[in-house]
Formats: C-alpha cells, structure tokens, sequence
C-alpha cells in the first residue's frame, strides 16, 4: 500500500511527549494537562483554555533511578514514566490529572511532586478517587471527585472556564474525534483493510497525545486518503488477532506482532480505541458532568472495576469485538508487574478458549518490547496455530460440502 | 443471677449435620490409596536411617546438656533453675519440623506454660466436641485442616524466651485467637457441603472476604461471620510456613506471574485446586487492601458461581471526606444484601451493645501503647501483634468473652509495669518499631529479635490503625464511623490514600514511639510499600533513623528464607552496631523445614 501521506509526521509527533502540537498550543496560551488513566475522562481536559495529552515515554532505555524509588517488582510502565520526570521530561505539562486507580502509577504521580520534576508555579497533580462499581452513588462519587478535585483546581489554578457551555463545547470537539477515529478503525473490519493495524496504532495514539483542535483536521484528511487507498492485492497478514489487555503504546508492539504475520483489527487496550473513541451522547435531565462520568464509567474495560457485571462485560466486549473485526484469534497481554491485569490475564484467557471458544495468546510484556526475539517467536508460532485452524476449518467445511454435493 | 449471653450461639453447633456418608466413604478409599501409594514408595531403610539419625542426636543433646550443667557454677545453676536456659538456638534442629523439645524457662514459668499447654488442649478438645465428626472429617478432605494439629507449637514459638507476667499474658492473647480459631474450624466443616453439610448452618454463615472487618455482623446477631479465607489460607501461613506453597503454585501454573502478592495469589490458587469449603448463605467481597486484593475476587466468584456476592467498596481517598456518602452507601446496600440473601434483620441494638465493647477493647489498647511508649516496655512480641490484628479486624468487639480477656491482660500488665519487668529472659538493648508489612510466615520474628539481639519490638504499623471511639447512638453518624474504620483496615489505613498515610506517618510514630531502630520490612511484591522504598531511604537519612531493611515475600519462604531474614539483622547488628549477640546460638541456625 501507498504510505500514508501524515504517516512519518505523526511517527515522530510520537517520538516525544512534548511534541510539536503540543508546544504549538502552549504557545498559543493553552494549558497542557498530562493524565494516563482511562478513569480519569479525556474531555474534561479539553476544557477551554487546556487541553490533554496522555503521556508516554518513547523510546525509554534505563529506568534504574526510578527502579531506586519504586523497587523493580513494579510497573514498568509507571517506573518509565517517573524516570522520564525526573529526567525533565514532563516539565512541559502544566499540570497532571491523576485518578488513584492502582497503586504503581499513583506513587509515579507522588513521586513526580515529592521529588519536584515540575517546577512550574502553577503545576498541580490531582489525585481523584475512581470506583470499583456502578452504582448512583458511585456516579455520585466521581461526579464529587471531578468536579471538587479537577474542574474547580483547574478553575482556580489556571483560570478555566469550567461552566456547562464550556463542558459542552468539549464534549462537541471530541464526538468529533471519535467519529473520524471510528471511521477509520471501522475499516479493519473488512477482509482486506486499506490500514495496517501499526497503522491504526499510530493515529489512534496521535489522537490522545496531541491537542484536538491541531490533530484533527489531519485525521480527517487521513480518513479521506485511506477511503481512496487501494490495499495491496495479497494481504501481508496470515491471521487476524485483537489485542486486549493493559496499557500500549509502545508501536514496537504492533510492529513486531504485524512483523510475526498477523493483522491487528481491534485494540482493546489502554491508549486503544476500545475504550475511547466512543462518542459521548448526551440527553437532557441530567448535568453534562454526570454524563460524562457516566460514560466513561459504562464505556471503562479496566480490570479494576470489580464487580461480576463488569467482570463479564469485559470478557463480552472481546468476544464481540472479534467477532465483529473477523479475528482469528485473540492476544491477551499484560504489562509486566502490573495486579490489576497479571490476574485478569490467566482467568479471562482461560474463558475465553474455554468458554467463548477463541484461540488466546497469553503474554506479559515490557513496556518497550524493542526487537524482543522471546515475544516475536511466541507471535509467529500463535500466527501458525491461527494459520493452520483456519485451513483445517476451510478443508473441514469443503468436504462437508462435497458430502453434499455427493448425496 | 444474669442471664449470661453465650457466644457463639450454641445453636449454630447444634443444627443438624447432613452428612453424605457414601462421599465419605468414597475420599476415604481414594486417602486410603493414596497411603497406600505412600507407604509402597517409601524407602524404609531411609526412615529406619532417619529414626537412628533422630536417636542418635538425641543422645548427643542429652550429653551436651548434661556437659554444660556440669560446667556451670552454683550461682548459674540456680539461675537456670529459677530463670530457665539462656541458648535457644539449641532447640531446633535442621530438617525438623517441630522443636527437639520444649523451653525450659524456670520452675515457676515452666509450670506456668504447662499449664497453659494443657488449658489450651482442653478447650481445642472441648470446642471439637461440639460436633466431632465434621470437624475431624475435614482433615480427610482439606490438606490444610493438618496445619492446625500443630497449633501448639505455633504458641510454643511465639512465646519463646517470654517471662514472667509477659509469658501469662501472651497466653491469655494466643488462647482467646485459638478459641476463635476452633470454633470457626468446626463451623466451617459443620456447613462445608463436602463435609457436614449442614444447610442450616450454611444458611446462617455470611463468608466474608480475607481482609474485609466483621463489624458490619454485630448487626445481625442470629448470624455468623466467617471470614472466609483466614483459616484455609491466611493464619495457615502463620502457623505452617510451607503450607501456601501448593495455593502458589497452582495459581502460577494456571499462568498468574509470580511476581503478585502472595495474599491474592494463595486466595486465588486455594480456588484453583478446591481448598476452600463450600458454604453460607452469601460472600462479601472487598476491595480491600489493594490492587491484587481487588482481583482476587474473580476467581472466588469464579469457583463459587452459586454463591451470592456483594462487593464492598470504599473510597481510596479516604481523608476526603467530599465522597463519604458513597461508602455509607455501600455499607447500607450491603446490609441489605445480607437481610435479603438471609432473612435476618439488621439489629442496631445489637450493633451498638457491640461497638460499645470494641470502644472500650480500643481503650485498653490505648494503655497499650502508652505503656509500651515508656522506658519500660511490657506487652510486646508476637501474640500481642496478633492479638491486635485479629481484635481489630475479626473480633470487632462481636465476641463478649474478649473484654474479659483484655481486663486479664490490663492488670498484668499494669503490675509488670509497676515492678519494671523485662518481658524477655534477655534484657533489652534496643527500642524498635516495625514498619511496613511482617512476613507471615516468619510471625515470630520480633521474638528472634528479642531473644538474639535484646531488640525489643515495641508496636508494629499494622497495630496502629483507627482508635477513634465509634458513634453508639446517631445512626447517620455510627454509619459513617464504620466507613471510617473499614477504610483504615489493616494494612490499607497505611497503604491507601497517598504517601503520608505510610511515609511520612513513619517519621510522626519515631516521635512518638522513640525507637533507636525501625525494623523495615520490604515485601518484595506489596506493590503499595515497595513503591516507595527510595522515598524511605532518602527521608530516613534526613531523619537521622536507622532502617534495618528485611526483605520477604510474605507467604512464600521460596524466595526470601527465614534464615535470610535473620542473616540481614545478623549483619547489621554486627557491621554497623559493631555489637555482639545477647544469645549467639541463635545467630545460625536452620529452620527452613520447621512449622
Ligand atoms: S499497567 Fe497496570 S500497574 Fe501499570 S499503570 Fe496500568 S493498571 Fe497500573
Ligand atoms: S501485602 Fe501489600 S500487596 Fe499484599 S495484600 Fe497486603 S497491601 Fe496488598
């Protein structure tokens, strides 16, 4: 297929958290505000004069000073992060939402203020409370936290207008997002995509660290490219898998597994589209916030929500998913050291072969995987059993018709 | 006279077992295979070999002995008589699970701890009698239910090297936990379906989650709370250091990494290989302590599909008061769950005769630590640590026989007070507090640090959680009071909310407590407390506070060995505080086997 005309643009928008964009609407005398967690809402950060980025540490090496710190049984992904603040990396930001959700990227964030990585006067780190359900007064509890913990700081601290009109607003641009980041990912679904899964990885991750307004209109000029990009007769992929687990947004990921020989159609991961690109629809009789915490309650496939409802919406969502995207098989991935998914892991892959009947690829991971021969013979051999199912199933349903055809 | 309230309610022991014998006879043949099975393997030149090794080394200690008194003086002699053996270290015996004999501590506690030996065995034969068979039918189908045949020597390590009227007092503790224990034990089996399958009593037994408080039973007082993994997992790795590792190692083959805390992991691999009885009425699940605790529940409700379950969730942010609402909320949805999984009522009569209790027990607690503050030490050590966790968390004031055991324990210790009595037969050296989270299979560990080094272990960070007084009249508030306590559990009081609930907590309990070392341990995957382990080093130096970091893994010995944990002390006492034990035959010696 033809490159795509913003390709290497956003590959290297994503080479740094303080990337072009952002600095561009920091000079235009908006606030960045850097957050990570899909609990804490998106839109809320694209409030008037601010705007979010979900922070990332590309290209990380050593993290041995944040290892000193949070001990090396922990997160790589928050112990990157902390290393990257200590270095200066986030210096940019203006300050950091933070939900209280597990316990590795809450000290990340506790220790970005103790050891004072942001010197900014103004910078603030919130630390909201997230919970473990759904009910009333859990919609309760995170319209309390959002409104007195976010909203109101970011209101007194850098001067947002935080009024409904501008809540609303927010929530405009970012339907607008979703649907054109819908759009393209929706074209994984057929047989031979006009987009890689790295592909999709790229702008799905452009999409969440650039501010809106400057990311948009290329994702919109891309949905037009690839709805005239002709796919390459042959498809380069053997098999076609959706990925679901933690945190990724490492595309060494996605390069290695396309590289394996297998096509991702669907992201169901942290920094994915599934949960993300969900337009927020919103009705009258009840405040904007609420909705929107809300959705982002009902629409979160976290491992943290705990009860058998979730539970089971989170196994749902994948089964549907690769139904939907014609998947083959299933890569469930855990980030290394991470509670919250080393125990959803076994027992949702368990469930899902057992159970839904999917092949599952069982992994944890580094958070930069980097060239790791270890994962790409475990996705070549996975890419093989998908391959040789499929060609089984084909011969299985000719003979079937050829018995048919004989009687 | 009083109608006196008894406690539990006899009728829970009286309901009627439905025993299904055919099953029985069924495990029975298949444990009589597998005995089969061991005795055809076994090398019994080897155990003969073993049993020449045992008698061999039996006469060798005799001699010993016997050498050592012969080289004592008069004056040393009578020290001995009078206050018991100095070299405990001689007690253990590489390879062997069990101590090759009892401590010798002195006529007058000798007979002070053989006579608590045999109240403790009385009231374990008196509680079993309740209902015999279920209760040792358990043995036959739950490997763990063997654990607790060595209770005893449980309570012999965790009163090693005690005297005096700390020796009484650690046995008050240990006997009204092992009381609790028993009862618990025979209930579990009575109800367990494989087991007495009383459906009654299992109709009567709300299981609670590990961590999760029972105070939120005292409501309902024609029920009982079980916590649900305690016995089978959790006080099982107290007492048998060996005995998670089946859990680990089952849960990690069905593909959990093996970096998770071992709480969750053996929770969730006692699911996977059945070692949890199948019983109550309903399960409350909790989010509590921590992440890995949170997930644990799904392979619970994965296991048990028939089994109603709530989930009890509280704010994280627990000094944020804004979101109380939401953990009242939670408290009354789960009442409610339990009156309609059961048909009992919430009684706030009852709920409040109890909490009255558990203000007073909090009370007496209080003189606790005032005393422990001063120059002059008295309740410390093991049973006290676990005394206070179990009150805390399982007790809850739920239980009236408890008040009196902490009365018992006030006077004693207010007289040792008063004579400025050393509770250890070494004297003390050095004030210590505990910080961050013991291992469970070294529970007696601040007893070697007594007995070896004269560090007395004067309050631990687990004991030091909510003493607010709880409301016992306003309804509203007596809710909020109860959010407030299980917000500060166990562990989570520190763990949770940010990093002053733990770190800088640490600093303000050095002012008050004004030890001169702080024992810190380093769980390897308490994700909570290692998170923040550059953070201590750093501050403690600003502090001028000395850390003895002691790396464990909890429940899996595998990977950070008792000895391990000692030979850390060993080496800071020696390098850095260029001192010399206070009993050196405890300074090496192997107990990797040992219970
Ligand atoms: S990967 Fe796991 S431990 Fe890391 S930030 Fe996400 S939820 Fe937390
Ligand atoms: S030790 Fe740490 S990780 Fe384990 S249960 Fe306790 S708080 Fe959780």
């Amino acid at each position: 297929m033809k490159d795509l005309k913003y390709l290497l643009e956003f590959e290297n928008l994503l080479e740094d958290a303080d990337n072009a964009l952002v600095r561009q609407a920091q000079a235009d005398g908006r606030y960045a505000i850097g957050y990570t967690c899909y609990h804490m809402p998106e839109v809320l950060l694209n409030v008037d004069n601010c705007f979010s980025t979900r922070i990332r540490a590309p290209r990380s090496s050593s993290i041995d000073i944040a290892t000193y710190y949070m001990s090396n049984y922990t997160c790589e992904y928050a112990r990157s992060l902390l290393e990257r603040a200590i270095e200066g990396g986030y210096e940019f930001l203006d300050a950091i939402a933070g939900v209280d959700a597990c316990s590795a990227m809450n000290r990340c964030y506790e220790h970005i203020e103790i050891l004072k990585c942001n010197s900014k006067p103004h910078f603030f780190v919130t630390h909201t409370d997230v919970p473990y359900k759904i009910e009333e007064y859990t919609v309760d509890q995170v319209e309390t936290q959002m409104r007195l913990r976010l909203l109101d700081v970011m209101h007194e601290k850098l001067g947002t207008d935080t009024s409904d009109a501008a809540l609303l607003a927010a929530v405009e641009e970012h339907n607008e997002l979703c649907d054109v980041m819908t759009q393209i990912g929706d074209f994984r679904k057929l047989d031979n995509p006009p987009i890689t899964g790295y592909e999709f990885h790229v702008l799905c991750l452009v999409s969440y660290c650039c501010p809106t307004p400057l990311i948009l209109p290329k994702l919109k000029e891309t949905l037009e490219e690839i709805k005239n990009r002709r796919p390459d007769e042959k498809p380069f992929a053997r098999a076609r898998v959706v990925v679901a687990g933690s945190e990724i947004d490492d595309l060494d990921f996605s390069r290695l597994l396309e590289e394996s020989g297998a096509l991702i159609v669907a992201d169901r991961y942290c920094y994915g589209s599934f949960p993300g690109r969900e337009r927020i629809e919103l009705q009258d009789g009840e405040s904007i916030l609420r909705q929107i915490c809300r959705h982002y309650m009902r629409t979160s496939e976290c491992a943290r929500y705990m009860a058998q409802d979730k539970i089971t919406q989170r196994r749902d969502t994948i089964d549907r998913l690769a139904r939907e995207y014609h998947a083959d098989g299933i890569i469930f991935e855990q980030m290394k050291y991470c509670d919250f998914w080393a125990f959803e892991r076994p027992l949702a892959s368990h469930i899902l072969e057992e159970e839904y009947g999917w092949p599952v690829l069982s992994i944890d991971r580094s958070y930069n995987v980097r060239g790791s021969g270890q994962l790409r013979t475990r996705f070549q051999a996975f890419v093989e059993a998908l391959e040789i199912k499929r060609i089984q199933k084909r011969r299985a349903a000719q003979e079937a018709a050829g018995s048919e055809v004989k009687r | 006279m009083k109608n006196k309230v008894k406690y539990p309610d006899p009728k829970f022991f009286r309901f009627k077992d439905q025993i299904n014998w055919k099953k029985q006879a069924e495990n029975l043949k298949e444990i009589g295979g597998i005995v089969a099975e061991l005795l055809k393997e076994t090398d019994w030149k080897d155990v003969a070999g073993s049993v020449k090794g045992d008698v061999k080394a039996f006469k060798k200690r005799v001699s010993h002995e016997a050498g050592l008194l012969k080289g004592m003086s008069r004056e040393e002699i009578l020290d001995l008589i009078k206050n018991g053996e100095k070299q405990l270290g001689k007690l253990y015996r590489s390879g062997k699970m069990a101590t090759v004999r009892r401590e010798w501590r002195g006529v007058k506690d000798t007979g002070v701890d053989f006579y608590e030996w045999m109240r403790m065995w009385g009231m374990l034969l008196a509680t079993f009698s309740k209902d015999l068979v279920p209760a040792m039918g358990g043995a036959l189908h739950y490997r763990w239910m063997i654990s607790y045949f060595c209770c005893h020597s449980f309570m012999d390590k965790n009163t090693l090297g005690l005297r005096g009227k700390a020796l009484k007092m650690h046995h008050e503790l240990i006997y009204a936990i092992f009381r609790y224990v028993a009862e618990n034990l025979v209930l579990l089996m009575k109800g367990d379906e494989k087991v007495g399958n009383s459906k009654e009593l299992s109709k009567k037994v709300v299981l609670l989650d590990e961590m999760t408080m029972a105070q939120i039973m005292a409501g309902f007082p024609d029920l009982i709370g079980i916590p649900y993994q305690l016995m089978p997992v959790f006080l099982l790795s107290e007492i048998d250091q060996l005995a998670c590792e089946p859990y680990i190692d089952a849960v990690e083959s069905y593909g959990l990494p093996s970096d998770t805390c071992p709480v969750p992991t053996s929770e969730c691999g006692a699911c996977v290989i059945d070692a949890l009885p199948h019983l109550g009425a309903c399960f409350i699940s909790s989010s509590m302590p921590c992440d890995g605790s949170v997930m644990a529940s799904s392979y619970t409700a994965r296991r048990f599909k028939d089994l109603p379950t709530f989930h009890l969730t509280f704010p994280v942010r627990y000094e944020d008061e804004s979101i109380m609402n939401a953990a009242v909320e939670d408290i009354k949805a789960c009442i409610r769950f339990i009156e309609e999984q059961t048909g009992a009522r919430w009684s706030w009569d009852a709920y409040f005769t109890a909490m009255k209790r558990f203000n007073e027990e909090t009370r007496y607690e209080l003189q606790k630590w005032e005393v422990n503050q001063t120059p002059y030490p008295q309740l410390i050590g093991p049973c006290y640590e676990l005394f206070r966790k179990w009150n805390y968390e399982m007790d809850g004031g739920i239980d009236p026989r408890i008040l009196n055991t902490f009365k018992k324990v006030d006077e004693l210790m207010k007289k040792a007070y008063a004579n400025r009595e050393e509770p250890w037969r070494g004297k003390m050296r050095h004030r210590a507090i505990v910080w961050s989270v013991p291992a469970h299979y070294y529970a007696n560990f601040s007893n070697w640090l007594a007995n070896c080094w004269g560090i007395n272990v004067l309050v631990e960070m687990e004991s030091l959680n909510f003493t607010k007084p709880l409301e016992t009249e306003d309804k509203e508030e007596a809710l909020k009071d109860m959010a407030r306590l299980y917000e500060r559990m166990v562990m989570r009081r520190h763990t949770n909310g940010g990093y002053d609930h733990v770190l800088t907590e640490l600093w303000r309990q050095v002012e008050a407590w004004k030890p001169d070392l702080v024992i810190m341990y380093q769980h390897v995957s308490c994700k909570n407390m290692s998170t923040l382990n550059g953070l201590f080093e750093d501050q403690a130096r600003e502090h001028g506070v000395r850390l003895i970091w002691i790396e464990h893994d909890l429940m899996d010995p595998r990977t950070v060995s008792r000895k391990d944990m000692r030979s850390k002390v060993n080496e800071y006492m020696r390098t850095v505080m260029r001192e010399e034990p206070l009993d050196p035959s405890l300074v090496d010696f192997e107990d990797d086997a040992s219970w």
